[in-house]
């Protein structure tokens, strides 16, 4: 009979575990803002919890020396999007160029590359990491993402993701503990150079705790939301909206 | 009679030392079947996708290769076409899971019922070299069966506790080296083994071997008696 209870308490543990995670914590940073169904969807959330349960003292993504970064850089998928917009501003050399924040924001406006050229910069050398296996060393330089936003006023207190949107119709969501992480930044340099058109000019971002496709290039807009049920497919981006995992810390 | 005198001897097909199994045992056995059928299948997919390992940091397209599927005659365009990486990485994370919770109450659940102390853990005189050299020179000629029932062979007792505490974490740990997330909270995974590709190129070794243990597993099955072995594992007796 001692056996029999001991089990079960067993296979209680599992569920009484994540449940323990979970008390007391936003949601949001364990939860993926659309869980999906099935087996799939409850490896998504233990994956996301142990993930960010792992990382709740927001440690740093290895940051490598200079020997090791890769010059030229890897290109991969678009390199140049066929956007009339995009090609205009990049014949002017992205000096018409603006990125738009709003939402839920302070005191939405449009920045410039200047302005964000301007703020606190951070350089630092990372392993791009692609989910297909491929890995890169770039030396990164930009604007913390926490930084761009106290810019404008911070966010308010409604807001809970972050929605990226870019010049070749890509668009990705991230919670606020993926935005606050001191590595998570719109970088404009990589290599001790401007970013290269094949690399996202003007600006891409870089969030390094998480798979390739997560770090959007040739970025076009910033909205702060509580929900990103609105958007695309209502998964929060491109990529799970084509059925890829939304958190890509794996 | 007869019939119960004959019952008892042991028949040249099958074999007596066939151990009872737990429920434990057995069921975590087929769902562990389930999960590393689909781990290898996604794996496979995830692997075509980018069929090229390197060692270090960095492997890239076009980066210098320790191995490259198109130097053996499957083109990157042809591997592509066929590993889906969204599938593969769905399946392979879910199933992750499932293998790792499984594992986790074998291990649990027979630490505590004594299952590895009793049963598979070799005994001091068992690891001597003359008993495992007896036990190779009986096995080679097939007469395994004459072990005593109810337990299970020295050749089999260390290869399965090498499979489950050697094997399993090398396997976890060179996945989980692979993960910018997991490795950005444990930094050591990627000094444990120099580097994320030279943990994805032990990661695609780790599933050769496994492949190479599973083909030896069924054949041992097979000629140890499939059926009477695979009704064992089933029903208990």
């Amino acid at each position: 009979m001692s056996h029999r209870i001991s089990r079960r308490a067993w296979l209680t543990s599992v569920p009484a575990l994540g449940g323990l995670l979970l008390t007391g914590c936003s949601r949001e940073r364990f939860v993926p803002p659309r869980v999906r169904g099935g087996l799939i969807g409850a490896a998504d959330v233990l994956t996301m919890s142990t993930n960010r349960l792992l990382q709740s003292s927001q440690p740093l993504a290895r940051e490598y020396s200079r020997t090791d970064v890769a010059d030229p850089f890897p290109t991969w998928n678009q390199t140049n999007p066929r956007n009339e917009e995009y090609q205009q501003h990049a014949s002017e050399g992205f000096r018409n160029w603006r990125l738009p924040i709003t939402g839920l924001v302070a005191r939405p406006r449009e920045l410039s590359l200047d302005e964000i050229r301007s703020l606190p910069a951070r350089t630092q050398i990372t392993a791009h990491v692609c989910e297909q296996g491929w890995s890169a060393i770039g030396e990164w330089t930009g604007a913390q993402l926490q930084r761009v936003l106290e810019a404008v006023g911070g966010v308010t207190p409604a807001a809970r993701y972050v929605v990226i949107d870019t010049f070749d119709r890509w668009y990705e969501s991230y919670d606020l503990f993926e935005v606050e992480h001191p590595q998570t930044i719109l970088a404009y340099g990589l290599n001790g150079r401007d970013l290269p058109r094949g690399n996202g000019a003007p600006l891409r971002l870089r969030v390094e705790r998480q798979c390739g496709y997560k770090n959007l290039k040739f970025l076009k807009s910033i909205q702060v939301v509580d929900s990103i049920a609105r958007f695309g497919r209502g998964t929060g981006g491109t990529n799970s909206d084509f059925g890829f995992h939304w958190f890509a810390g794996v | 009679m007869d019939h119960a005198s004959t019952a008892e001897l042991p028949r040249p097909d099958t074999d007596t030392s066939t151990p009872v199994h737990s429920y434990n045992v057995r069921i975590c056995h087929w769902v562990n079947v389930v999960a590393c059928a689909y781990l290898l299948w996604s794996g496979v997919h995830i692997f075509l996708d980018f069929p090229e390992l390197y060692w270090g940091h960095t492997g890239y397209r076009g980066y210098p290769a320790a191995f490259r599927l198109a130097d053996w005659g499957l083109s990157w365009d042809a591997a592509g076409a066929f590993g889906d990486r969204r599938w593969g990485r769905n399946y392979h994370f879910t199933f992750a899971w499932v293998f790792l919770i499984n594992g986790l109450i074998y291990v649990g659940w027979n630490l505590y019922s004594t299952h590895f102390r009793n049963q598979m853990l070799p005994a001091r005189g068992e690891l001597r070299l003359a008993h495992v050299l007896a036990e190779v020179r009986d096995h080679v000629r097939r007469r395994s069966r004459l072990h005593a029932s109810g337990s299970y062979g020295t050749l089999q007792k260390t290869s399965y506790l090498i499979l489950i505490f050697v094997f399993v974490p090398f396997m976890i740990a060179t996945g989980l080296a692979q993960s910018p997330g997991l490795t950005a909270a444990m930094p050591a995974l990627l000094d444990l083994f120099g580097g994320r590709q030279t943990a994805r190129t032990l990661h695609t070794i780790g599933t050769v071997v496994f492949v190479l243990f599973v083909t030896v597993h069924v054949l041992e099955v097979a000629a140890a008696g499939f059926l009477t072995k695979v009704r064992s594992m089933i029903t208990g007796k």
